[in-house]
C-alpha cells in the first residue's frame, strides 16, 4: 500500500458511564488502546463480536464521541482529535458514515432530496445546482432522479441503504466508515449493495473503515482487517494472513465458530471441535 | 440496472396530511378543534357579529333569558349575553393563549436543550426545572396578581412560566428518544450546525408532544384565566370577562338560573375541548410512531385476487404415513381490499420423527408464517384458508383453542429469536420454569425444583441455582436462548420449531447453542424444524431443507444435494451470492431485483421477474413442484444443471 496514511489512530481510548446499576458512577472502556491506519483506497475491516467496541471506533473518527488522554486521530496529516465544532462541520465533506440500520437512518418526515441537498444547501449551494447534483449522487448509487421527491417510508431496507450511502458520498468525501452496511439486509440484496460499493470504491479511490461481525464479509470485501476483543486490537494482518493463518488463540476461536456453507466441512469441523467446546457463555 | 419505484406504502404524504386525516378517525378531537377555531373566530369577528354593544344597557328587557332579539338573554342590567360572550371571549382567549405561548417559548427550548446536548446543560435545566416545580403555583399567582393588579396578562406569562417545567420535561424525553436516532447521527456528520439540526430533524419530531402537552395545558389556563375573572382580576366591569359573567351571573342565581347557562357552559366545553383535542392528539401521533416508519414488512395494499391453486397438486412425496409432521398444500392468506392476499400458498413439507430439516429463504418468503402455521399460533387476521397441517394423523387446522394450548408445549414446542422477549421480565427464570414443569409433570415442590435445576444443567448452563434466581433481564443473549430451550424442552416436546434460534446471537455463542441442539435432539429423539435465513446453520444441523421463496417451497433436498447441487435458480441465486464463496476481488454473482410481497406475486413463477434463464412459458401457470431425483423436487420448469452458472457478477 502506498506510503502516506490517509488515518492514522493512535492508543485511542473511549470511555463510558457504565451502564450496569451494580457498578453506577464507574467507568468502563469500550475501547482500550487501539492503533490502526487507512492508506488511501484501501478498505480495513474491522471485526469482532457485539460489546467488542467495533462501532465505537468509527463514531471517534467521526468526532461523535469523545475519546480518552493520550488518544491521537490524524486524518489527511491533520491532528482532528480535539477539532473544534467547526472545523469538525468542515470535516463533514471528508469524512462520512453509513450506518447499519436502514429504518432509522432516513428522518421520514423528509424527502429524499432534502436529506440528500441539505449538507449542500447549508453551505451555501443554490438550489439548482443542488437538485443536479442530488440526481447525480442518486444515479450514482442506480436509483432514478425522481427518486427525490419521495419519502423514506415508501423504500425497502436495500433501496434505503442506498439512499443512505448516497448522502455518504454527496460532497466526495475519501473516507467513508461503513458501520455493519449490510448486516440488516437480505442476502441478495447485501450482495447488490457490496456491488455496489466495490464499484464506488474502484471509481472515487474511496478509503473504507467496514466495521462488521461478518467474517466472511469481512473477508470479501476488505484488504486487512483488524480483530477485536473487549475494547482492544488482538490481531491485525492482511486478510488472507489472518485468516489462513491466525496466530492468536481468538482469532482462531472466532474463524472456527463461523459456519461454513458446506456440509461436508461443517460435519469435520464439528468433529474437531466438540472435543474443545462445552460450557456456558 | 435502475430501480424503478415501487411504493411499499401508501403513508408517503407529509406529516401534516396524515395528522388532518388522522383526526377523521377520532370524530371528537375534531368537533373539539372545530368547536375551539369557531369560539376564537367569533372573539376575533365579535365587532361585526355581536348584535349588541357589550356594554349598552336595555334595562326594560333584565334578566330575560333567550329571547327573539336577544338570542342568548340578558343580564340584570339588561345587557346582551351573546354579545358579552362574544366580547368576553377576547379576554378569556387571549390570556390562555399568552399562557400557552409563555409554556412554549420557556419549555420547549430548555427541554430541546438540555434532551438534546445532555451533560451539564441537561443538569442546569434539571436544576431549574426542580427549583420552578417546587414554587406552589396557586400561592405564587395570587401574590403576582395583589401586586400587579388588574394586570391580567402578567399573570397568564407567569402561569406560563410555572407550567414550563412540565413542558420541558416532556420534550426533554422525547428529545431524547429522537436523538439517538442515526439520521441526526449522520445529519452531524454532514457537518450541519447544532440549531440547523435542532430545528429541521428535532423539533419536527417531537412537536406531537409539544402539541398535545400545549393543548392540555390550555384547558389549565383557562380555567385559572377564568376563576381569576371570577375573583374579580382582570377585566374590570363594564367590560367582559367569561370570568366576571359568571361571577354576575351567580348573584342571581335563585331568581335568574337561565343567565349562568351561556358563560358556564362555554367555559366548560372549552376545557373539555381543549383536553379532547390533546387526547386525539396523542392517540393519532402515537399509531404514526408505532406505524408506518418501521413497519418494515407490510402486505401491499392492493392484494390481488389469490392465483388459482396449480391445475396439477404439487407432487407429493408419497404418504409417508410414518412421517411427524406432514404438511399439505398449506396455504394462508390475510383479508385485503379485494377479498385476500396469500401470505404463504400451497406449502407441502414433512418431518419424521427425529429428523431435523431446516426452512430456509430471505425475509418476507413466509418461512415464520409456516412454521407459526404449525404451531397453530398465526396473528390476527392471518389464517389459514387452504391444505392440511397432519401432527401425527391429527389435523392441527381443525383443533380449538384449548386443544392447541394442549398440543403445544407438550407435543410441539417453539424457540424464537428474541429468547428474552419470550420470557416474563418479572419473574424470576426459576418461578417461569417450574411453573411450566408444573403443566406438564405433577410432583411435590422439590423435586419440581430439582428437575427444574436438571433441565438448566442440561442446556449447559454452569450455574443453575444462581439462573434460577435470575431475572430474564440478567441474562446474556446466549443464556437466555439456553433458558427458553430448557423451558421448550420441558414438556418433552416431539417437534420442536426454532425460528432463527441464533441469528441474534454472536458466532462463538451461536456454534454453542447449535451444538446443544444437535445434542439435545439426539438424547431425546425429538424432531427440530430450525428456520434460518444462513446457509452457515442450514449445513451445520440439518438433514434435509426446503428453500422458501415468496411464500411457497421452491426447493426441497437432502442438503448435500441442495449445496452440490442447487435444481432451483432461486437456490442457486441465493447459495452463490454468499461472501463466503466467492472470490476477493471479484464482485458477487448477485440476484437483481427484490422479493416481491405477498398481493403482488407475478402469475405463473413467482421468480420469474428475477430469473435470469426464464422463458414466457414461466410467466403463464403456476409451477408446481416436480421431482428431479429422488427425494428432490425443484419449482422450476428448466431446472438447473449441476454446476450450471446463470447469475452475473454485475448486478448491483
Ligand atoms: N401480522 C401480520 N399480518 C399480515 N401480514 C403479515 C404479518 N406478519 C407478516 N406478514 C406477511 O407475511 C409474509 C411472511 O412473513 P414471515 O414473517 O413468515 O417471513 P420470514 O420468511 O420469516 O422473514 P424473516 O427472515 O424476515 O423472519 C411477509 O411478507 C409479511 O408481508
Ligand atoms: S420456472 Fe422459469 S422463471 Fe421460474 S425459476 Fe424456472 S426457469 Fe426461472
Ligand atoms: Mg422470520
Amino acid at each position: 500500500m502506498p506510503a502516506e496514511p490517509l488515518l492514522t489512530v493512535t492508543d485511542l481510548t473511549v470511555e463510558f458511564d457504565s451502564t450496569d446499576r451494580r457498578r453506577r458512577g464507574q467507568r468502563f472502556r469500550a475501547v482500550d488502546g487501539v492503533s490502526l491506519s487507512l492508506a488511501p483506497g484501501e478498505t480495513l475491516g474491522l471485526v469482532g463480536e457485539s460489546g467488542s467496541g467495533k462501532s465505537t471506533i468509527g463514531n471517534a473518527v467521526l468526532g461523535l464521541v469523545a475519546t480518552g488522554p493520550g488518544s491521537r486521530i490524524v486524518f489527511d496529516g491533520e491532528d482532528i482529535t480535539q477539532a473544534p465544532p467547526k472545523r469538525r462541520r468542515a470535516l463533514g465533506s471528508r469524512i462520512q458514515v453509513v450506518f447499519q440500520d436502514p429504518y432509522s437512518s432516513l428522518n421520514p418526515s423528509r424527502t429524499i432530496g432534502q436529506t440528500l441537498g441539505e449538507p449542500l444547501r447549508a453551505t451555501g449551494v443554490d438550489r439548482r445546482e443542488t437538485r443536479s447534483r442530488v440526481a447525480d449522487v442518486l444515479s450514482k448509487v442506480d436509483m432514478s432522479p425522481d427518486v427525490a421527491a419521495r419519502y423514506p417510508a415508501q423504500f425497502s431496507g436495500g433501496q434505503r441503504q442506498r439512499i443512505a450511502i448516497a448522502r455518504a458520498l454527496i460532497r466526495d468525501p475519501q473516507l467513508v466508515i461503513l458501520d455493519e452496511p449490510t448486516s440488516a439486509l437480505d442476502l441478495s440484496v447485501q450482495a447488490q449493495i457490496l456491488n455496489l460499493l466495490i464499484a464506488l470504491r474502484r471509481d472515487a479511490h474511496l478509503s473504507y473503515l467496514f466495521i462488521s461481525h461478518d467474517i466472511d464479509v469481512v473477508r470479501f470485501f476488505s484488504h486487512r482487517m483488524a480483530v477485536l476483543q473487549h475494547g482492544r486490537i488482538v490481531e491485525e494482518g492482511d486478510v488472507d494472513a489472518v485468516i489462513e493463518r491466525p496466530r492468536e488463540p481468538y482469532t482462531r476461536e472466532l474463524l472456527a465458530a463461523v459456519p461454513v456453507a458446506d456440509p461436508r466441512e461443517q460435519r469435520r469441523r464439528r468433529e474437531s471441535r466438540s472435543s474443545v467446546v462445552t460450557g456456558s457463555r | 440496472m435502475t430501480y424503478s419505484l415501487t411504493p411499499d406504502t401508501n403513508s408517503a404524504r407529509p406529516q401534516r396530511v396524515r395528522f388532518l386525516r388522522s383526526l377523521r378517525r377520532h370524530p371528537l378531537g375534531a368537533l373539539a378543534l372545530g368547536l375551539l377555531l369557531l369560539l376564537a373566530a367569533g372573539a376575533i369577528l365579535a365587532d361585526l357579529l355581536a348584535p349588541y354593544d357589550p356594554t349598552a344597557t336595555d334595562l326594560g328587557n333584565s334578566l330575560s333569558g333567550p329571547t327573539g332579539s336577544h338570542l342568548l338573554g340578558t343580564d340584570a342590567l339588561g345587557r346582551d349575553l351573546l354579545s358579552r360572550l362574544l366580547f368576553g371571549a377576547r379576554v378569556s382567549l387571549t390570556g390562555t393563549a399568552q399562557a400557552v405561548a409563555t409554556v412554549i417559548a420557556v419549555g420547549v427550548p430548555i427541554g430541546l436543550l438540555a434532551g438534546y446536548l445532555g451533560g451539564w446543560v441537561d443538569r442546569v435545566a434539571g436544576g431549574i426545572i426542580d427549583v420552578l416545580l417546587a414554587v406552589p403555583g396557586i400561592v405564587m399567582l395570587l401574590v403576582i396578581v395583589a401586586i400587579f393588579g388588574n394586570n391580567e396578562s402578567v399573570a397568564m406569562i407567569a402561569l406560563g412560566v410555572l407550567g414550563a417545567p412540565g413542558m420541558a420535561r416532556v420534550v426533554r424525553g422525547s428529545t431524547i428518544a429522537v436523538r439517538n436516532e442515526l439520521y441526526i447521527k449522520a445529519a452531524r456528520v454532514s457537518g450541519l450546525t447544532t440549531r440547523h439540526v435542532l430545528v429541521n430533524h428535532v423539533l419536527p419530531r417531537v412537536s406531537g408532544p409539544i402539541v398535545v402537552r400545549a393543548s392540555l395545558f390550555a384547558g389549565v389556563a383557562l380555567l385559572v384565566e377564568t376563576g381569576l375573572g371570577f375573583l374579580g382580576f382582570g377585566a374590570q366591569p363594564p367590560d367582559p370577562s367569561w370570568g366576571n359573567m359568571v361571577a354576575d351571573a351567580s348573584q342571581f342565581v335563585a331568581i335568574a338560573p337561565w343567565m349562568l347557562v351561556p358563560s358556564g357552559a362555554t367555559i366548560a366545553l372549552s376545557i373539555l375541548s381543549f383536553g379532547l383535542l390533546g387526547d386525539a392528539i396523542r392517540d393519532s401521533t402515537a399509531g404514526r410512531a408505532r406505524g408506518a416508519d418501521r413497519v418494515r414488512r407490510k402486505v401491499a395494499g392492493d392484494a390481488k385476487e389469490p392465483a388459482a391453486t396449480p391445475a396439477q397438486p404439487a407432487t407429493e412425496t408419497p404418504d409417508d404415513s410414518d412421517a411427524l409432521l406432514r404438511v399439505r398444500g398449506l396455504t394462508v392468506s390475510v383479508p385485503a381490499a379485494t377479498g385476500q392476499a396469500d401470505i404463504i400458498s400451497d406449502v407441502t413439507l414433512e418431518i419424521r420423527a427425529g429428523e431435523t430439516v431446516g426452512l430456509v429463504g430471505e425475509s418476507g418468503c413466509g418461512k415464520s408464517m409456516t412454521g407459526r402455521a404449525i404451531l397453530g399460533l398465526l396473528p390476527q387476521p392471518v389464517a389459514v384458508t387452504g391444505g392440511r397441517i397432519l401432527f401425527d394423523g391429527q389435523d392441527i387446522t381443525k383443533l380449538g383453542p384449548r386443544q392447541l394450548q394442549r398440543l403445544r408445549g407438550a407435543q410441539i414446542a417453539l424457540i424464537s429469536q428474541e429468547p428474552v422477549a419470550s420470557l416474563d421480565p418479572v419473574f424470576t427464570v426459576g418461578h417461569q420454569l417450574k411453573e411450566v414443569l408444573l403443566r406438564h409433570q405433577p410432583g411435590s415442590r422439590r423435586e419440581i425444583a430439582r428437575a427444574a435445576v436438571a433441565l438448566l444443567r442440561d442446556v449447559n448452563l454452569r450455574e443453575p441455582e444462581r439462573v434460577m434466581r435470575s431475572y430474564p433481564h440478567q441474562l446474556s443473549g446466549g443464556m437466555a436462548q439456553r433458558v427458553a430451550i430448557a423451558m421448550a424442552l420441558a414438556g418433552r416436546p416431539r417437534l420442536l420449531v426454532a425460528d432463527e434460534p441464533t441469528t441474534a446471537l454472536d458466532v462463538t455463542v451461536q456454534a454453542e447453542i447449535l451444538g446443544l441442539l444437535r445434542r439435545l435432539q439426539r438424547q431425546t429423539g425429538m424432531a427440530v424444524l430450525i428456520i434460518s435465513h444462513d446457509w452457515g446453520v442450514i449445513a451445520d444441523v440439518c438433514e434435509r431443507a426446503y428453500v422458501m421463496y415468496a411464500g411457497q417451497v421452491v426447493e426441497q433436498a437432502p442438503v448435500l444435494d441442495l449445496f452440490d447441487g442447487p435444481r432451483h435458480p432461486y437456490s442457486a441465486g441465493l447459495l452463490g451470492c454468499m461472501p463466503g464463496r466467492a472470490a476477493r476481488g471479484d464482485l458477487l454473482p448477485a440476484i437483481g431485483g427484490r422479493v416481491p410481497q405477498p398481493g403482488s406475486w407475478p402469475t405463473g413463477c413467482h421468480f420469474s421477474p428475477r430469473c435470469p434463464i426464464a422463458r414466457d412459458d414461466c410467466t403463464r401457470d403456476p409451477v408446481a413442484l416436480n421431482e428431479t431425483a429422488a427425494g428432490h423436487a425443484s419449482r422450476c420448469l428448466y431446472p438447473l444443471l449441476v454446476d450450471e452458472k446463470v447469475f452475473s457478477h454485475d448486478a448491483r
